[in-house]
């Protein structure tokens, strides 16, 4: 089953075979479909009929989508909104559930509870209680209004923003708690002698400490914020109008509520595309694909 | 960590934060045990008039069960499957030395940065073209294959840290790549493998988009699905509808209640120490 | 620790033949032993469906396997299923253009030989509404629930209390808005997030402004017939209404289809909610009392000076079931479908406050579930000059989308009478 010892005296290493399995099985069903999505954003294909290429047509009626160029700002504009309110939020949660005092144990279980709960889920729970006639904007109508959060643009995009951080933060903290306890605590002793108070402290060893932390945690949000669906799908559908369709939510209507399935395809190699640079960035930026321990992102 | 004086400022921003989770969670809770009519009259705020444990009931009489199953055989079969193939994967990756294998590694770190959506519609045609569309199989294959590449990463950093003066101790009794996986690899990487296997049971068993795309019949519904399918067509029964997300949570709530670690290690990505 | 591989190897191995074997539940067109599978649009009227199915089953040898799919993505997982082996046998749909790109790519089986075979599948149904179904000359569709015109529907307690009777006239509808709004009820519930609900505001407008000739132009390829005069009165007119608030503020974060707006009516938030005439199943599922007592209903009210008459009606004609050419068991097929013009369907039909198109259902409206009300659709539907087919199912398909966003942004202001005749003269009619 093995190859024989390539180098080292009497080193047995595994060969390919032992990554053969998982590497086909991948190559099946995530590389065939990734090249399948080129090779669809140049046919035209509405599901009845089969696939015929069409040459540019999808990208040229792509470039002068207006549609497409709104989601591509939506999109930002939620990832950016994600990055910037989930940010400062888990680190704040992160370290101070870092600490080991009792209650903050208790307090965390409570907080780790939206990570629980399935996409579907949250939105589910969240589209309940925002209800504008039969959720809390109805019994709180001196802090909602008239509730009409999910009808106005700048009420989708705040309620799907909400929600992200509400969903996601969670997560966040538990990285960059990890991140945190992970700081050696000489720094911060040494400081202290040095007569730093808390917030110095917090913002000369702290931060610094969770570079690291914050690079694996941002990419994530990133990448995260690039395929919001679910929770646009059970909230927004995408509304008002065309307010809140985010490029990957606008890729499902277009193949399959319009059956322009070539030009969805377009819009998913467009997704992929620049997630797979944002990727190669960090991957670069961080080494990561160099042989370490994992106590480096962390 | 500084821990020497009350920090007035986290404790006030904890406390918010408490609100904004432990509002919706109030509502979520208090609304599965009151009536229709009570939730719609009362307002979801106040506490109930009257007490009751029907509506868990009905979403169970209502067909819940059999999305239950299938959501169950999904994560069992999609931890199976990521069983069968990472463990050896990441210990190829860790120990081998031929460039192919360094080429797989890098494949599956590419491979963090698609997102399901974007391939959905190829995925599709090719499990419709297999004959698998609304058939759980079809849902399990495409949902193992996009767990990888987080499992690979999160295994591979468990191994790298397995010192490797206990491999070349192995190598000295002659020991044959197979070996050292079952008596050196695997018990010293038990860590990473609950969070591989706690990674890939939440993505399974919180899988939608698949569940939407590739399926179609109430016989092979998942719980997410049934979700939304109760949202989108009797939504105004929230007491019913938060009930079947509290049903659908549980499971991974007792999870959570007896392998905390192991779950926390799984949702985060990280490897095992 | 071999022993712990092994054994999850084994584990493994059991659950995936379990998953194989139990979990292949889906679907298949030719269903094991012999099944065929109809694929219905999930709504309150299911029931209705669901008895006739246990009906049929009882004395076939080939059973029926029913499917539903929520309202918002029928149309969807339909389309993605027609061309693959998982095609329901028989389907339901809207007649005519949601099926015409089926019959355009050869999918559907003309029912030529089964009404050969019995002539009753054609004869026993309203010649009108059968005809919707006929693409090209060749019947496609059975008709198989009860004709949907669009009522307006109010709260009969909420109208009394505000010392007002059910407007007839457009004037009266406003002047009911104002006094309604002044007390703090919301006039008009609307379901703004589905967007089809407001379209049959658009429906109604059109017609009795322009007549149901500028629609049908529009969908035949003349796209000029968007701009003319008559649509912008039409438009003009919508607008008034909507700044008047007559809909409310929150009408975009509401939805018919989750029980949201018609909760409304009935609990008395809301006065009035234009809606197809299957609102009152709707009602009698989610508020049985308030349907059985509370609920009253008008036609749309009539605008002076319009070119259409007073008695059309927009709606469905009804909903059809087609057959799939490739269906392996067509003699089940056509054994079902006769069921449609049963008295025992004609008699569930009416008890759900549905109106069958058979030609027998004038005999049986005593039996309905509110009788009065079926004979005021009998007679409306009877008299109409004109019944013009829902916009977004005389559009094909792919038109949808854009139709009903448009129909949202005229509403919520983001498109004016402009923008809105742009985005329509941009829909693809075939």
């Amino acid at each position: 089953m093995t190859a024989a010892p390539k180098s080292g005296a009497g080193v047995t290493r595994p060969g390919f075979v032992w990554a053969a399995p998982a590497a086909v099985f991948f190559t099946l069903f995530a590389i065939v479909p990734l090249l399948l999505v080129a090779v669809l954003s140049f046919t035209h294909w509405d599901g009845i009929t089969e696939p015929r290429f069409n040459g540019l047509d999808n990208w040229t009626a792509l470039i002068d989508d207006p549609v497409m160029i709104q989601s591509i700002g939506t999109t930002l504009l939620l990832t950016v909104l994600g990055v910037v309110l989930q940010t400062p939020i888990s680190i704040l949660l992160g370290v101070w559930a870092a600490g080991h005092q009792r209650n903050r144990a208790v307090l965390s279980a409570i907080y780790f509870v939206p990570l629980l709960l399935s996409a579907t889920a949250v939105s589910v729970v969240w589209r309940a209680v925002l209800d504008p006639n039969f959720g809390v904007p109805s019994q709180l109508t001196w802090l909602f209004g008239d509730g009409n959060l999910l009808g106005s643009r700048g009420g989708a995009i705040a309620v799907l923003a909400f929600v992200g951080v509400w969903q996601f933060t969670p997560l966040h903290a538990l990285i960059y708690q990890g991140g945190a306890r992970a700081i050696p605590q000489v720094l911060y002793q040494a400081a202290a002698i040095d007569g730093a108070g808390t917030v110095r402290q917090f913002f000369h060893i702290t931060l610094p400490q969770l570079r690291n932390t914050a690079i694996t945690s941002s990419v994530l949000m990133v990448v995260g914020g690039l395929t919001t669906f679910d929770t646009v799908l059970i909230l927004t559908q995408g509304g008002p109008g065309t307010d809140t369709t985010v490029s990957a939510f606008y890729m499902y209507q277009k193949a399959f509520k319009s059956f322009d399935f070539g030009g969805g395809s377009a819009i998913a190699l467009v997704l992929v595309a620049v997630a797979t640079l944002i990727s190669l960035a960090v991957v670069r930026f961080t080494g990561y694909d160099r042989m370490h321990g994992t106590t480096e992102g962390l | 960590m500084p821990r020497q004086r009350p920090n007035v400022l986290a404790g006030l921003g904890s406390l918010i934060w408490l609100l904004l989770v432990g509002l919706p969670l109030y509502v979520l809770l208090l609304a599965t045990v009151r009536t229709r009519a009570d939730y719609s009259t009362e307002g979801p705020l106040s506490l109930p008039a009257q007490w009751t444990l029907q509506n868990y009931l009905t979403d169970l009489s209502n067909g819940f069960g059999q999305d239950f199953l299938n959501t169950l055989a999904v994560t069992a079969s999609v931890v199976a499957i990521v069983l069968l193939v990472v463990p050896p994967l990441a210990y190829a990756i860790v120990r081998a030395r031929g460039r192919a294998t360094g080429w797989v590694f890098r494949m599956f770190l590419l491979g963090l940065a698609i997102p399901a959506q974007a391939v959905i519609v190829p995925m599709f045609y090719l499990i419709s073209k297999a004959g698998l569309y609304d058939h759980l199989i079809g849902v399990i294959l495409p949902t193992a294959a996009f767990c990888l590449p987080v499992c690979t990463l999160v295994l591979t950093g468990a191994m790298r840290d397995i010192s490797p003066e206990l491999y070349e101790a192995m190598a000295m009794d002659g020991a044959s790549p197979a070996r050292v996986f079952r008596q050196l690899v695997l018990p010293l990487s038990k860590g990473g493998l609950s969070s591989v296997v706690v990674f890939a049971a939440l993505q399974a068993w919180n899988g939608f988009l698949f569940p939407l795309i590739l399926t179609q019949s109430d016989s092979t519904k998942v719980v997410t699905l049934g979700l939304y399918e109760f949202q989108t067509e009797h939504g105004v029964d929230v007491p019913g509808l938060l009930s079947a997300v509290v049903l659908s949570t549980l499971p991974v709530f007792f999870v959570y209640l007896f392998a905390r670690r192991a779950l926390v290690q799984g949702l985060t990505g990280v490897g095992g120490k | 620790m071999g022993s712990r591989f092994t054994a999850i190897a084994a584990a493994t191995a059991l659950v995936l033949g379990m998953t194989a074997a139990c979990g292949s539940g889906g679907s298949s067109s030719d269903g094991g032993a012999g099944t065929i599978r109809v694929l219905v649009y999930g709504d309150a009227t299911n029931k209705v469906e669901k008895q006739i199915v246990e009906t049929f089953n009882r004395t076939s040898k080939v059973k029926v396997v029913l499917d539903t799919v929520p309202g918002a993505d029928y149309q969807q997982k339909l389309q993605t299923v027609i061309n693959t082996p998982q095609a329901p046998d028989v389907f339901f749909n809207w007649g005519g253009g949601s099926i015409q790109p089926f019959v355009k790519a050869g999918l559907l089986l003309p029912l030529d030989d089964f009404i050969a075979q019995d002539p009753g599948l054609k004869d026993n149904f309203l010649p009108s509404v059968f005809n919707s179904a006929v693409v090209d000359g060749k019947p496609y569709g059975i008709p198989m629930r009860g004709t949907q015109p669009v009522l307006l529907f109010h709260n009969k307690k909420v109208l009394a209390d505000a010392g007002l009777t059910p407007p007839k006239t457009w004037p009266e509808l406003i002047a009911d808005a104002k006094t309604l709004k002044a007390k703090g009820i919301t006039p008009i519930a609307l379901g703004g997030a589905d967007r089809w609900p407001t379209l049959m505001w658009f429906e109604y407008l059109y017609d009795r402004i322009a007549g149901p000739g500028l629609l049908q132009k529009a969908v035949g390829g003349d796209r000029a017939a968007w701009a003319s005069e008559d649509s912008r009165k039409a438009l003009a007119t919508l607008r008034e209404l909507v700044d008047t608030g007559a809909f409310g503020t929150n009408f975009d974060s509401v939805k018919f289809t989750d029980g949201g707006s018609p909760a409304l009516v009935a609990k008395g938030k809301a006065a009035f909610e234009l809606m197809g005439s299957w609102y009152y199943s709707t009602q009698q599922d989610g508020n049985p009392d308030f349907a059985k007592s509370g609920l009253g209903y008008t036609g749309f009210p009539t605008i002076d000076g319009g070119q259409g008459d007073a008695a059309d009606v927009v709606g469905n004609t009804n909903n059809f079931y087609s057959v799939l050419k490739k269906s392996k068991h067509p003699e089940a097929a056509a054994a079902f479908l006769k069921l449609m013009y049963s008295e025992e369907f004609v008699k569930a039909q009416l008890a759900a406050g549905n109106l069958p198109t058979t030609v027998n259902t004038v005999e049986y409206l005593d039996t309905a579930a509110s009788p009065a009300y079926s004979k005021y659709q009998y007679e409306l539907v009877k008299a109409a000059p004109s019944f013009q087919l829902s916009w977004d199912q005389a559009y094909p398909p792919s038109a949808i989308t854009p139709l009903q966003t448009a129909v949202q942004q005229f509403f919520n202001g983001k498109l004016d009478a402009d923008g809105f005749i742009k985005a329509m003269q941009a829909l693809p009619t075939e």
